[in-house]
């Protein structure tokens, strides 16, 4: 792979995904909705794309091969059951959707504050969010750098590739707000599928096919077939990373912010069953990479050069190898965009404006345009510092995350739910997972990625049978999921009489 | 919730089961099977059954009014 071509790659990637950026304006969004949301109007082929290109990070491609390169099976256990808690949307997606509609929320944490009456709900999810999201956007800007740096041999710097990185989210989100990242993000899922199965593809044959493969891991690695296996997926490990994963379409903003944005329940189902599918392909293809990498190349000094090595190897043609390289770049561009774009919405929407009431929304929209650069100048100097720390709190990113998961369910399901228990919850759990990352996660030998959601649990519903609901608001969010789900196609529209039992 | 919307949603529950063997299944009567019939085509499987649960968990969605 020489260096010219991957600047031509890159060039021709950026050209098109521009254009087609620039093509999804459909005059100037001037609301908050319509900027961080495409007016509730998104339909269900392009949400689908965008929220597997948004879910599926870097991490897929050079993360998951690795950790199957690493620990074997374990790492495709690990990816079906997070991708078994996506069907989480299946359940709240409607009842989201419904309230988004009603209300006009734009932020998952506005509809938190919203529904417990707090403003300081909204705050300290909207806060905690960053906390958590800001060093794991980082971690994909450092991807980049890495990669371009990996496979040029030093010819395109760790800087210039993090710097190139952050410019074209940054670009992308300004060019239409969520509708061009949408749009950008369904031209990198679809380069992201084909050309990573390609590669899949050719490997295996080269390897000898599907059989020869397994046979090869049966007979000369064998432990990579079972769990614990070599010993990485131990079970207490397999359900610390399990468990907050499994609540990841939910606990994560920039991807409950979608369930907002379809134009009808049939657009959210599409977007669901459309990343379920896309996302199975793409599980199935990045654990197989792993394998194959470890069938041929079962030395490597690091896990994490399963993908590079495959990408250099004799079974990828350059083209196709620089062609996956620009999807894993894209990869990582697409999740920090839609990051940084639901972050900026929060802190505009749920910080700014609650600190200044009676903001007008035109002065909220410019706060969070404002905010987009100030969030991605903030990853990249954490991507630039390179510390270990980085790491350490992407991996505590999902576990924090999970603090708003029982305000989340609550929401939605129990009418005794209260501000303050929602408070102190997202509160006293982000703490408490900073507060065990930074003493070694291990708790009675338990990593908080378990403990994080029994913490958040314990206080949301101990602090809330301790304290009053607000009964208006719990009535008025409740009504309105009843009024807007009630609502059938006009052409079986039930009698009056059945329809009086919402 | 009106009965006619979401009455697939209890489905859900398979979905939980799925899950839950998810967890049990590869670390008990699969650990020592090292061969690609064993975890590996499980949790396949499994990821496959979610999918077919979901197609049709969701079915209701097409029947909901949007305005």
């Amino acid at each position: 792979m020489t260096e010219s071509l991957i600047w031509w790659s890159i060039a021709i990637y950026l050209l098109i995904a521009v254009g087609i950026a620039i093509m999804s304006r459909q005059g100037a969004a001037e609301s908050m909705s319509g900027y961080f949301l495409g007016n509730r109007q998104m339909n269900g082929f392009v949400s689908a794309l965008s929220y597997s290109a948004t879910t599926y990070s870097a991490f897929m491609m050079v993360g998951l091969a690795g950790l199957t390169y690493a620990g074997g099976v374990g790492a495709l256990g690990f990816e079906i059951i997070y991708f078994a808690g996506v069907s989480l949307v299946a359940i709240f997606g409607p009842k989201f959707w419904a309230v988004g509609k009603k209300f006009g929320y734009v932020t998952p944490s506005e509809m938190l504050g919203h529904r417990y009456n707090s403003k300081h709900v909204a705050m300290a999810v909207s806060l905690a969010s960053c906390i958590f999201l800001i060093p794991y956007s980082a971690v994909q800007l450092a991807g980049v750098g890495y990669l371009l740096q990996g496979i040029t041999d030093g010819a395109i710097t760790f800087t210039t590739g993090v710097i190139m990185a952050t410019m074209i989210a940054i670009f992308f989100s300004y060019i239409a707000g969520i509708r061009s990242v949408m749009w950008t993000d369904s031209l990198q899922a679809i380069m992201m599928i084909v050309a990573s199965t390609l590669v899949a593809f050719l490997v295996i044959q080269g390897l000898g096919g599907f059989g020869a493969l397994f046979d090869t891991l049966a007979t000369e690695h064998p432990q990579s077939l079972t769990v614990p296996g070599s010993g990485l997926f131990s079970f207490v490990t397999f359900l610390g990373l399990t468990i907050p994963w499994f609540f990841f379409s939910l606990s994560n903003p920039q991807v409950s912010q979608r369930l907002f944005m379809p134009s009808s329940l049939r657009a959210m189902r599409q977007m669901l069953i459309g990343f379920l599918v896309f996302g199975f392909i793409y599980t199935m293809v990045s654990v197989l990479w792993g394998f194959s990498a470890l069938a041929a190349f079962p030395s490597l000094a690091r896990a994490d050069l399963a993908t590079p090595t495959l990408l250099a190897s004799e079974f990828v043609p350059p083209v196709l190898g620089v062609i996956v390289m620009v999807g894993i770049m894209a990869a990582a561009v697409s999740t920090i965009d839609s990051i940084m774009l639901t972050l900026a919405s929060m802190v505009s929407r749920d910080v700014y404006a609650n600190v200044k009431p009676n903001v007008s929304e035109k002065r909220q929209l410019l706060v969070g345009k404002f905010v987009v650069p100030v969030i991605a100048i903030l990853a990249l100097g954490f991507a630039e510092l390179q510390l270990d720390l980085i790491a350490v709190l992407s991996v505590a990113a999902s576990s924090g995350l999970v603090a708003m998961v029982p305000a989340i369910i609550g929401a939605f399901y129990w009418k005794r739910g209260t501000g303050t228990g929602a408070l102190v919850s997202v509160v006293g759990t982000s703490a408490f997972v900073l507060l065990m990352y930074a003493t070694g996660n291990s708790l009675l030998g338990l990593p908080s990625g378990i403990w994080g959601i029994v913490v958040a649990s314990v206080l949301f519903v101990g602090v809330s049978l301790m304290t009053k609901p607000h009964q208006a608001a719990t009535d008025a969010f409740f009504d309105a999921i009843s009024e807007e789900l009630g609502k059938k196609r006009s052409h079986k529209v039930s009698p009056p009489v059945q329809e009086a039992n919402v | 919730m009106k009965p006619e919307f979401g009455k697939r949603s209890k489905w859900i529950w398979l979905v939980w089961i799925i899950v839950l063997l998810s967890y049990l299944v590869p670390y008990t009567l699969l650990s020592n099977v090292a061969l690609w019939y064993g975890s590996f085509l499980f949790w396949a499987v499994a990821g496959l059954i979610v999918i077919a649960l979901n197609v049709f968990i969701t079915k209701d969605f097409e029947d909901h009014s949007n305005d």
